[in-house]
């Protein structure tokens, strides 16, 4: 463990030095450019946002990265069977396929009866896979839905996210064979797919902490978007918790202090080493957490800056490192794996599109107090990369299991994996 | 990239060829019989003879296969598809891919209008179809081959992602882009892309 902190920091170092050259040519060719200007007063901006929203600041030896899709089918059992040997885990962890042919497969939650509940992408399904007796059943419960990517299940009820529609399914571990048309519970949301696609977080009060991303890389966003709200499904009551936030994919309450804790994927286009994506931690409600205008905590925007200093900003815990796109995370609060991993946080790392050299697709531990102060992170568990730009599967989310082990979502793959550890 | 996953063990090496071979001949005799579904519509060889029915010959093998997981999932919508696809299975897919992918992709007919190609051409740079779509625009991966693609269905394809009813993969990127396009930019792309060799 120690040698690969070592190691990381070493390569931090040599990703700063490189990073002063290559973002300094980037940043030149964007200022000679005008800034854009979009008219958020129209109706058809809030259907149809900017149709260069991921792609129209590349530069033209960036030109040919886009977002990377992965084997429609998912891979296959022989597949996956060869990927979980290729995982490497600190001593005492193992890796195994949970479930295969869940494909797309996004956040996860668990039913009160053990059915675990699955989200994904493009794709709109909605899946529920049981045990029965040891083998895992699939079966896709909601179909057509707008990116279903996150999903929570609180009092008997399945909560779905699409976009622009917070969905509830009364009863539904009874119901899986029909799951009917749900109940649409808040809908206060934009309905365009860019950055709208979303994740739950459930606090103690039962309320959910749901995310607004931007509709383009970078802007100066709309008054309503770019925030986390914290929305009450009962009554549909929102308030909104932090400001300032690009594309926000995951989060989890801290277990010690209640409080919001969340990862943000920051823009793309400034270079392959720059800036950093971000694990941030929400201490009083309405805090700025710098987008657009200063990115990594200490990065101001080359245009969209505008005299404003990062200084203004709450600044993230952590530096997660440049396009790693860390998205599902958890508080680790179960028994199973070593003490000192108690309360520690495990952030998916999804990977890159937007670098030459893919980093991420992997899962970091984040060793960190209440306060978030002295943060430090180190790989628990990578091998999903292979070359510059080959994914065998991505990492999106993690799920704690009443056992103790957790589990991983993986939409590339089209898997859920287990990690469990045993002393022996 | 995914073929390195076969399972070779060394010891039952030749064992294991033999009844590799074997499978795969099977496997390319039934596939080339269940295809022959498709060519009712796509046409002998994946080359489309119908009007507002795709070529599908020469498409990269990640695009069809996409393209059949959301006819199979219900996010992309067509009658004809729909009952052959409802119960195709993840191997069927696999293999449709793999098999219209390697067929040599149509020919492009002769161009008799190239002044609308060049605005077609114009179109194409503004609205950065090569990014994804590549500099040939014969596609990669997830990315449907446009070259050479029937031109009338080139402009279906794009009134359907500009009316919403179609999304296309990963960021939606086709939706949001189409919606902006007018009526002759759609002309003129169709009509450059489907000349092209």
């Amino acid at each position: 463990m120690t040698s690969m902190f070592h190691r990381s920091v070493l390569a931090l170092a040599a990703v700063a030095l490189l990073a002063g050259s290559s973002a300094g040519n980037a940043q030149q060719q964007d200022k000679n450019r005008a800034l854009k200007k979009y008219e958020s007063g129209t109706k058809e901006f809030w259907t149809h946002p900017p149709d260069d929203w991921f792609l129209g600041d590349e530069t033209e030896a960036q030109k040919g990265l886009a977002p990377p899709s992965g084997p429609p089918t998912g891979a296959s059992d022989t597949e996956l069977a060869n990927i979980v040997k290729k995982i490497k885990l600190p001593p005492g962890f193992k890796i195994e396929v949970y479930a295969s042919g869940v494909l797309a497969a996004r956040q996860m939650a668990w039913g009160d009866k053990g059915t675990l509940f699955v989200g994904s992408f493009g794709l709109g399904n909605v899946y529920a896979i049981k045990d029965n007796n040891g083998k895992k059943e699939v079966k896709t419960v909601l179909k057509g839905l707008n990116m279903p990517t996150g999903l929570a299940f609180k009092d008997g009820a399945l909560y779905v996210i699409a976009v622009d529609k917070l969905i509830r399914y009364d009863d539904a571990e009874a119901k899986l064979d029909n799951l009917g048309e749900g109940k649409v519970v808040y809908d206060d949301m934009p309905s365009y797919a860019a950055h709208g696609w979303k994740y739950i977080a459930v606090d103690k009060d039962g309320w959910f902490f749901l995310p607004f991303g931007p509709p383009f890389n970078v802007g100066i966003p709309p008054t309503s978007v770019s925030q986390i709200r914290r929305v009450d499904p009962k009554t549909g009551n929102a308030e909104i918790w932090a400001l300032g936030v690009r594309n926000s994919v995951g989060g989890d309450v801290d277990p010690r202090t209640g409080k919001y804790w969340f990862t943000e994927n920051a823009r793309d286009w400034i270079s392959d080493d720059l800036p950093s994506d971000k694990l941030n931690m929400i201490n009083r409600i309405g805090e700025h957490f710098g987008y657009p205008y200063c990115h990594q905590g200490n990065l101001p925007d080359d245009k969209f800056a505008m005299g404003h200093k990062c200084s203004e900003f709450t600044p993230p815990v952590l530096n997660l490192g440049a396009h790693v796109a860390p998205l599902g995370m958890k508080f680790y609060t179960g028994d199973q794996f070593p003490a000192e991993y108690k309360n520690n946080i495990l952030i998916a790392e999804h990977g890159s599109w937007n670098r030459h050299k893919y980093q991420g697709a992997r899962i970091v531990r984040v060793i960190v107090g209440p306060d978030g102060k002295n943060p430090k992170q180190e790989i628990f568990a990578s091998g999903w990369l292979e070359g510059d730009q080959g994914y065998l599967g991505r990492p999106n989310d993690i799920l704690l299991a009443k056992d103790g082990s957790i589990l991983v979502a993986d939409d590339w793959a089209g898997a859920i994996y287990r990690i469990s550890y045993s002393k022996k | 990239m995914r073929r390195q996953f076969f399972p070779y063990v060394i010891g039952a090496l030749s064992l294991a060829v033999l009844a590799f071979v074997s499978a795969q001949a099977a496997d390319n005799a039934a596939i080339k019989e269940k295809t022959a579904a498709c060519a009712g519509c796509h046409g002998e060889n994946g080359i489309s003879q119908t009007e507002n029915v795709p070529s599908l010959a020469g498409q990269p093998d990640q695009f069809l296969q996409w393209q059949l997981v959301f006819f199979r999932a219900g996010s992309r919508k067509n009658d004809q598809m729909q009952p052959i696809v409802e119960e195709i299975t993840n191997e069927d897919i696999r293999n449709f891919g793999a098999y219209f992918s390697q067929l040599a992709p149509p020919k492009a007919p002769e161009d008799e209008d190239p002044d609308l190609s060049k605005k077609g051409a114009q179109v194409a740079a503004g609205r950065r179809c090569a990014s994804c779509h590549t500099d040939t625009y014969a596609g990669t991966k997830a990315v449907a081959r446009l070259a050479g693609q029937r031109e009338e269905y080139l402009v279906k394809a794009l009134h359907d992602y500009k009316s919403g009813q179609r999304v296309g993969g990963g960021v939606a990127a086709m939706a949001d882009v189409a919606y902006h396009m007018s009526e002759e930019e759609i002309t003129a792309v169709a009509h450059y892309l489907a000349h092209l060799q």
